[in-house]
């Protein structure tokens, strides 16, 4: 009889030892309070009070300080992940697991069309005189469709970009034709992150000086340089999985050009749209821009023109900005999850602003509460 | 606090597990006490006072109704009093607000409701205090004179708050006198093993398939799609279900307490007799045993038996939840039994095995498709989805996507909810010492560690992992 046990006791001793294990390694290590990899604050230790023990937050917060801080999290979510690769998963987390190498985040029924109509049309209802611009860039899951899991449709943003549109008063610049017409060519969105490429971003400003009437530059005209090719963004840590090839990213320069970029918040001035010292990190795409920042000026000092620019964007004009730098003498970017002053008075009181972009992407555009700042 | 669950797994069970086995035996029952207080505190804080209360009512009454052995009219009267305090507490915490609702739908009037939050396990542990002072009525048990030995058997933490109902007559003996060792330790916690990689990699698994197909919008999802979301709701409580228990069985054995069984693979019953002799056993014994047959059972000719039989499932339908979805989906099972018992029930025995499996899976995934939806509407909906009135189509490609993601582990589901594992495991055992039988279990043992790091990685990632008995 107890020669049948063997197996059993086997089983159960290295269980409890790996739980036993767990315990003291979890108790021992120190504890981070920044995650990397998932580009986000991780929980605290809950405080301690009766009202937070009767109310069951302290339990809650608890459970969720365990799991952020669980050794080896990162490696525990990578064998999760090969695992439901193994049983023909194409959906983690709500990321599908598209052909060559590309996870594209699924598209959620937007909640927050009429909200986001009323917000533009009243912000460019209310500029006197410059022009307002209105850009909905798609996502991966639009233009990279036919890399999607077979039986997935991934038509849903496409029609509901194509609504927005129609109901925008302001001039509208589709860019969804071009980066189709492109996307086999070029890598227009990064595999591993939800932002597009700078080849995406170098296709939507063709369209933009297109609409403008402004001179555009061909490709060869860049000075581009890959800087790395191991940026592993926000998709791949949703899904985590350590046998995905990091990205390329690309920078396309031109070399002449002497600009100054004021982060208004900082009060940090320099001479460069990077800060290559994100490559370092993992969240290597904010080295466009430095990030969030409310407000940046961008000006461009050796230029005629005096005509000025407000793009108020999401993360998706951080890496199309360089390619406008050379068209105005002052560029304001402004992100407004963060600028809290009314930018359509701030536009009105400077004459030399003539053009206002609005730039978000088709996944933020209803999510985020930025939208609702602009107006 | 959910057993699967970091907090549990790394935190909970190893500190407690640890203090138990190196205490004295006489202080084991309160170390095990203490933490199941602490562990129906940590979700629970302000209901504590109620189990305790519950504990005390039965407690007393058991002692009293000992002092009073040979009167029969107090013990008569101490049982009533037990039931009706219980029963008091149940329709308090659980019902009220159901019968308020009810009463404003009948009568259009307006009495606000009571909005309370549920109290976690109350259903189970008002139903084995009251199994409790039955059978001290019935003289089938000794009065318990050690109250804390009395509230450590109320508030056991394995099976405190999803079952299986334990009974005071099966613990009765092992809490004061029970063999701790480490064959118990072994095999226990190879069935609480078992029963966490039931729960975190098939029960949330299929959990999360119905999810996803429940939540579509209506008329978009196809026949079969609809199908294969009630089957997947079906395993997931089959499984999650059975996960709980066989973790309480696992962590009982552990602790040297021997709970009785509660599922043997239900889902592969020919009969719907059948089914509910495999199903949630320890709940449809104690119907029978304390209320079939304290109405009389089928030994007062057939009408009273088939009263009978409505009553109990009537009150098996309410058990599970305050609202008439439950009520509906007893009900569906008490018509079916009697159907069962007087009509076609000699005429199934004669259908091919095959038909009679058939026709019982289909009741039961019909009678879970009522059991999910509180809502009258939306399980209309879902209905109507089923069978292809909603402008839907038989199979559409998202039928295809879904299976293509869950497939695998859906069809895992189905051959586990046979009896295949332990059929497996017997032909194995036969092979006796050859190098086949070595090198086999050599595979489980490493499957069953590859397993469980599974499991908490899942748990890590703070995959959907739902507890499904709050309503119970």
């Amino acid at each position: 009889m107890m020669k049948r046990m063997i197996y059993q006791k086997l089983v159960s001793c290295f269980v409890t030892g790996i739980i036993l294990i767990g315990m003291v390694v979890f108790l021992l290590l120190p504890k981070k309070t920044f995650s990397e990899q998932e580009n986000q604050e991780l929980e605290r230790f809950p405080k301690f009070s009766k009202e937070a023990v009767l109310d069951g937050s302290f339990i809650e917060g608890l459970e969720a300080y365990l799991c952020d801080h669980f050794p080896l999290r990162n490696s525990f979510l990578n064998i999760k992940t090969q695992f439901e690769k193994l049983l023909g998963k194409k959906e983690i987390n709500e990321v599908y697991l598209a052909k060559d190498g590309y996870l594209i985040e699924k598209y959620k029924e937007p909640v927050n069309n009429e909200k986001v109509i009323r917000v533009f049309n009243s912000f460019a209802n209310s500029l006197q005189t410059a022009e307002c611009y209105v850009m909905l860039a798609p996502t991966a899951i639009t233009i990279y469709q036919d890399k999607l899991p077979v039986f997935v449709d991934g038509s849903r943003q496409e029609e509901n970009r194509q609504y927005l549109m129609e109901q925008m008063n302001t001039k509208v610049i589709d860019i969804g034709g071009i980066l189709k017409e492109h996307a086999s060519e070029y890598p227009l969105y990064y595999r591993l992150d939800h932002h597009w490429t700078g080849y995406g971003a170098y296709f939507a400003y063709r369209v933009f000086c297109e609409e403008l009437g402004l001179p555009a530059r061909e490709l060869e005209e860049y000075q581009i340089s890959e800087i790395t090719k191991e940026f592993k963004g926000t998709i791949y840590s949703k899904v985590c999985d350590f046998s995905a090839k990091g990205d390329s990213i690309t920078l396309f320069q031109l070399p002449e050009q002497k600009l100054k970029v004021t982060y208004v918040d900082t009060e940090e001035v320099t001479d460069s749209l990077y800060e290559l010292e994100y490559l370092d990190k993992k969240d290597k795409y904010s080295l466009f821009l430095n990030n969030i920042h409310p407000l940046v000026e961008i000006e461009n000092l050796e230029i005629q023109s005096q005509e000025e620019l407000v793009i108020v964007k999401d993360s998706y004009a951080n890496c199309f900005v360089p390619f406008l730098t050379e068209y105005y003498r002052k560029i304001y970017v402004v992100d407004t999850r963060y600028y809290r002053l009314p930018i359509s008075t701030f536009i009105n009181e400077n004459p030399a602003i003539k053009n206002v972009l609005i730039l978000y992407n088709m996944n933020t555009i209803d999510t985020d509460l930025g939208v609702g700042g602009i107006y | 606090m959910v057993f699967s669950s970091i907090p549990f797994l790394f935190f909970f069970l190893p500190l407690f597990f640890l203090l138990y086995y190196l205490v004295p035996f006489r202080a084991k029952n309160y170390v095990l006490l203490v933490f199941s207080l602490l562990f129906y505190a940590w979700g629970e804080p302000i209901y504590i006072l109620l189990m305790v209360l519950s504990s005390v009512i039965d407690y007393s009454i058991g002692r009293l109704m000992d002092r009073y052995d040979k009167v029969f009219w107090i013990r008569t009267c101490l049982l009533c009093a037990s039931i009706f305090a219980n029963l008091s507490i149940l329709g308090f915490f659980k019902y009220a607000d159901f019968f308020i609702e009810t009463i404003n739908l009948i009568a259009h009037t307006s009495i606000p409701t009571l909005d309370l939050p549920l109290p976690i396990g109350i259903s189970f542990f008002t139903f084995q205090t009251m199994s409790y002072s039955i059978d001290l009525y019935r003289r089938e048990v000794k009065v318990e004179k050690n109250f804390f030995s009395f509230m450590t058997y109320v508030s056991m933490f394995p099976q405190l708050i999803a079952g299986p109902i334990v009974r005071f007559s099966t613990v009765n003996e092992e809490l004061h006198n029970r063999v701790i060792d480490f064959r118990g330790f072994y095999q226990g916690s190879f069935r609480f093993l078992q029963g966490l990689i039931k729960k975190v990699l098939l029960a949330n698994q299929m959990g999360a398939l119905w999810n996803m197909i429940q939540g579509q919008p209506y008329g978009t999802i196809s026949v079969l799609t609809a199908w294969l979301g009630a089957v997947a709701f079906t395993l997931q409580l089959y499984f999650d279900f059975s996960a709980y228990s066989d973790m309480a069985i696992g962590m009982g054995q552990m602790m040297g307490f021997h709970y009785l069984e509660n599922f043997n693979y239900p889902l592969c019953a020919k009969s719907v007799t059948e089914f509910w002799r495999r199903w949630h056993i320890s709940l449809s014994t104690w119907f029978r045993d304390y209320v079939y047959i304290s109405l009389g059972g089928n030994r007062k000719g057939i009408i009273k038996q088939i009263r009978n039989i409505a009553i109990v499932w009537f009150l098996t339908g309410m058990w599970h939840g305050a609202s008439w979805n439950y009520i509906l989906w007893g009900v569906y099972y008490g018509i079916l039994l009697i159907l069962e018992k007087f009509i076609w029930g000699k005429a199934l025995k004669r259908w091919p095995k095959i038909l009679q499996h058939g026709y019982t899976f289909l009741i039961v995934v019909v009678g879970f498709t009522v059991f999910v939806f509180e809502d009258w509407k939306k399980l209309g909906q879902y209905m109507q989805q089923m069978i292809g009135l909603a402008g839907n189509r038989f199979v559409s490609t998202e039928f295809l996507y879904h299976f293509r993601n869950y497939g695998v582990l859906f069809l895992c589901c189905i051959v586990l909810a046979m009896p295949f594992y332990p059929w497996l495991i017997k032909q194995i055992q036969r092979m006796k010492r050859s190098r086949i039988e070595r090198l086999l279990k050599g595979c489980f043992a490493f499957g069953y560690i590859a397993l469980f790091i599974l499991v908490v990685a899942f748990l890590v990632s703070d995959t959907y992992n739902p507890f499904l008995y709050f309503r119970f």
